[in-house]
């Protein structure tokens, strides 16, 4: 008995040793596969998952990325857990300063839809922003209130109570979506504000894309917000939003495009990429709810000259991956604010 | 081993066998002790830094935090109380519901049922706690949600709507669908504990009541019930600290509510542990991520409470069952 253990144990032994000098043989042999790890907004998740396999043949860089939230992108880059983080909502100047000198890069530009379950509907929903924030503040509670049927001329909408749904955790999307709505309410800009979080006053919370999801299928008179990568991949049909030149816009490519208007031809700082509620000059096509989606890079990053080509390829070659994703492809002046950023990564001591 | 001549002289093979076997006790005495220091130590490493995280808050907010109603990062602003509530609330209801059902699982497999029958059923009352629970909170938004809104919460509302609790408009996600979920994963723990009590009930004991012209009801309540209630109060207690700290499920169908609206159990609401799970990894603030854990702190202290009330009450029935 003692002895077969002994056994065992010297071919446990024998093998962990043979399998440790395997791996020192085995890595030289792929060095020049380089890894990089990052974490944060679930937005530009479906386009990154594009770019991983994209990425690893054109330059040999093996991407990881995990889907956590935007805070959680911003959270790991800060702690240097991660060689990057991604977030939807540009850091604020505190997040700056505690992330010691990191760059903030855009580096995808989507939309957030306004998914619901209206029964019977066949006609698509229309709705404009004040509408969706009384909805939010538990004012406007049923689907035929006079405030949503006047904005769906001709079509009837069923006696049915409206269930708003919001993420509960930390969410980049929710950024956009109530910086949308703070910047058309001013009840909403005052009693609740923008974050990546923030007190709801009506509805129904779930956690994740995936979650909301779930609530708004399952439930007769829901609405919520995701990613329009999202909804067009699981199908929902979602609302047009009404926009400052007074028509009802679809978050499509089109729709994106247009609200780029205030975007100007030289950018030189972040908040010039503030793109939700574009004026009446872009447009009838302009979709209101969009935004910039942002890799964040520190300075010091020990993979400097990788990172760099990562995130280039990112902004040029990766763009081209997005349109079948409603990504809009970056316009040519963000483009050179990237380029521009992208030199910093590696300039700070430490790299 | 060598060193130990004299010993080898008299009985070389039995020495070395004690020997052998007084190295293999402080072998064993040391990895016992280590095992127990290093299960104190990281609870205590644990609570240390919990409280070292939750400092900012502690400092900002102050006691007040437990009974203050607001969950604000835009105006970071926070208090607990939404949560505690939540978390007592759901709890209790899956307490009051899991505990008899638990009980009459556990007498109808060791009492009733005959062995072919009671051992499949048992196994399959256990595989119930080996389902993830984040499978149970899908299963909670997808399926049992809605029918608790559609059947369940319109019943109990023509039944029971006169009583705040069970009035207003029903939801697939709220306090009860959560509270539901919670019981249907304290039973199998609780039900576990109490067929192992059940069984260790001398038979001897049964069979005397019964011969005292006992029925079997009578005889499972004076004897079996009564010999076992302080394991039953402490299998209780266990699965009341497993729905203290249950939070991936319940972050999926309590509804992620900041408020307290209503009095209604259908309304949404949240837990302490759901919302940690829920925002955690996505606090983007000092003061929020030290707000998450200081609820973690309240429930690691409503814990502590629980497990010392749990060893209070079995103390106590132990007393008296020797006093009888």
């Amino acid at each position: 008995m003692k002895k077969a253990i002994v056994t065992v144990l010297a071919i446990l032994v024998a093998a962990s040793v043979a399998a440790l000098a395997g791996r020192a043989e085995a890595a030289p042999a792929k060095a020049q596969d380089v890894s990089i790890v990052g974490t944060g907004a679930t937005f530009p998740f479906p386009l990154i998952s594009k770019w991983i396999p994209e990425l690893g043949k054109a330059l040999g860089i093996s991407l990881t990325y995990s889907p956590t939230g935007s805070g959680a992108g911003i959270a790991g880059v800060t702690a240097r857990t991660v060689d990057f983080g991604a977030s939807d909502a540009p850091l604020s100047p505190d997040q700056l300063a505690a992330c010691k000198g990191c760059v903030v890069i855009p580096w995808a530009l989507s939309a957030t839809s306004i998914p619901y379950n209206i029964p019977g509907l066949t006609g698509r929903l229309k709705l404009d922003g004040p509408t969706l924030a009384n909805i939010y503040l538990g004012k406007i509670t049923n689907w035929n209130d006079p405030a949503i049927t006047s904005l769906n001329g001709g079509v009837t909408l069923p006696d049915l109570k409206i269930t708003p749904v919001y993420r509960s955790d930390g969410s980049g999307t929710t950024y956009n979506f109530t910086e949308y709505l703070a910047s058309v309410s001013r009840e909403w800009k005052e009693g609740v504000g923008f974050s990546t979080a923030v007190s709801w006053k009506a509805g129904v919370g779930a956690r994740g894309s995936s979650g909301v999801a779930g609530v708004v299928k399952s439930t007769p008179g829901a609405l919520t917000y995701v990613d329009v990568a999202y909804s067009l991949q699981n199908t929902f049909t979602f609302a047009q939003v009404k926009n400052r030149a007074g028509k009802f816009a679809t978050p499509g490519l089109r729709g994106i495009q247009a609200a780029l208007s205030k975007v100007p031809d030289k950018v030189t700082e972040l908040s010039q990429l503030k793109i939700v509620d574009p004026p009446a000059a872009a447009g009838p096509l302009a979709y209101p709810i969009v935004t910039f989606t942002y890799v964040i890079v520190p300075t010091d990053a020990k993979k400097a000259a990788d990172l760099r080509k990562m995130v280039y390829w990112a902004v040029t070659q990766g763009q081209k991956f997005g349109p079948p994703l409603l990504f809009q492809p970056l316009p040519k002046p963000v483009q050179a604010f990237a380029y521009r950023e992208i030199k910093k990564i590696g300039t700070a001591a430490g790299a | 081993m060598n060193s130990t001549p004299s010993a080898e002289t008299l009985a070389p093979e039995h020495a070395l066998e004690r020997q052998g076997l007084r190295l293999g006790d402080v072998l064993f005495k040391g990895v016992a002790l280590a095992a127990s220091a290093l299960a104190v130590a990281v609870l205590a490493l644990i609570a240390w830094k919990v409280i070292d995280l939750a400092w900012p808050s502690i400092t900002d907010f102050g006691l007040s935090f437990i009974w203050t109603e607001a969950w604000d990062p835009v105006r970071n602003v926070y208090g607990a109380l939404t949560f505690i509530y939540g978390t007592a609330v759901t709890s209790f209801i899956a307490l009051l519901l899991a505990t008899p059902i638990s009980i009459a699982i556990a007498l109808f497999l060791t009492e009733i049922a005959p062995r072919r029958v009671a051992a499949p059923i048992a196994t399959m009352v256990e595989l119930l706690a080996a389902i993830p629970s984040v499978v149970l909170g899908l299963w909670g938004i997808l399926v049992f949600g809605p029918w608790v809104r559609d059947n369940l919460e319109p019943a109990l509302g023509s039944a029971f709507g006169f009583i705040p609790l069970f009035s207003g408009s029903p939801s697939q996600a709220g306090l009860l669908p959560a509270a539901l979920v919670l019981t249907i994963m304290i039973i199998p723990i609780t039900s576990a504990i109490c067929r192992e009590l059940f069984s260790r009930v001398p038979k001897d004991l049964m069979d005397g009541a019964m011969a005292l012209g006992t029925t079997r009801w009578e005889a499972i309540r004076s004897v079996l019930l009564a010999y076992a209630a302080p394991g039953i109060a402490a299998a209780v207690l266990l699965g009341l600290g497993r729905a203290f700290g249950e939070a991936i499920a319940i972050s999926q169908v309590i509804g992620g509510s900041d408020r307290i609206d209503t009095a209604s159990l259908f309304a949404p609401g949240d837990a302490l542990g759901a919302r940690i799970a829920a925002q955690f990894q996505g606090a983007d603030s000092v003061l929020l991520q030290g707000s998450l854990l200081y609820l973690a702190a309240i429930l690691m202290v409503i814990s502590l409470l629980t497990n010392v009330a749990a060893q209070v009450i079995v103390r106590r029935f132990e007393k008296q069952r020797r006093a009888v």
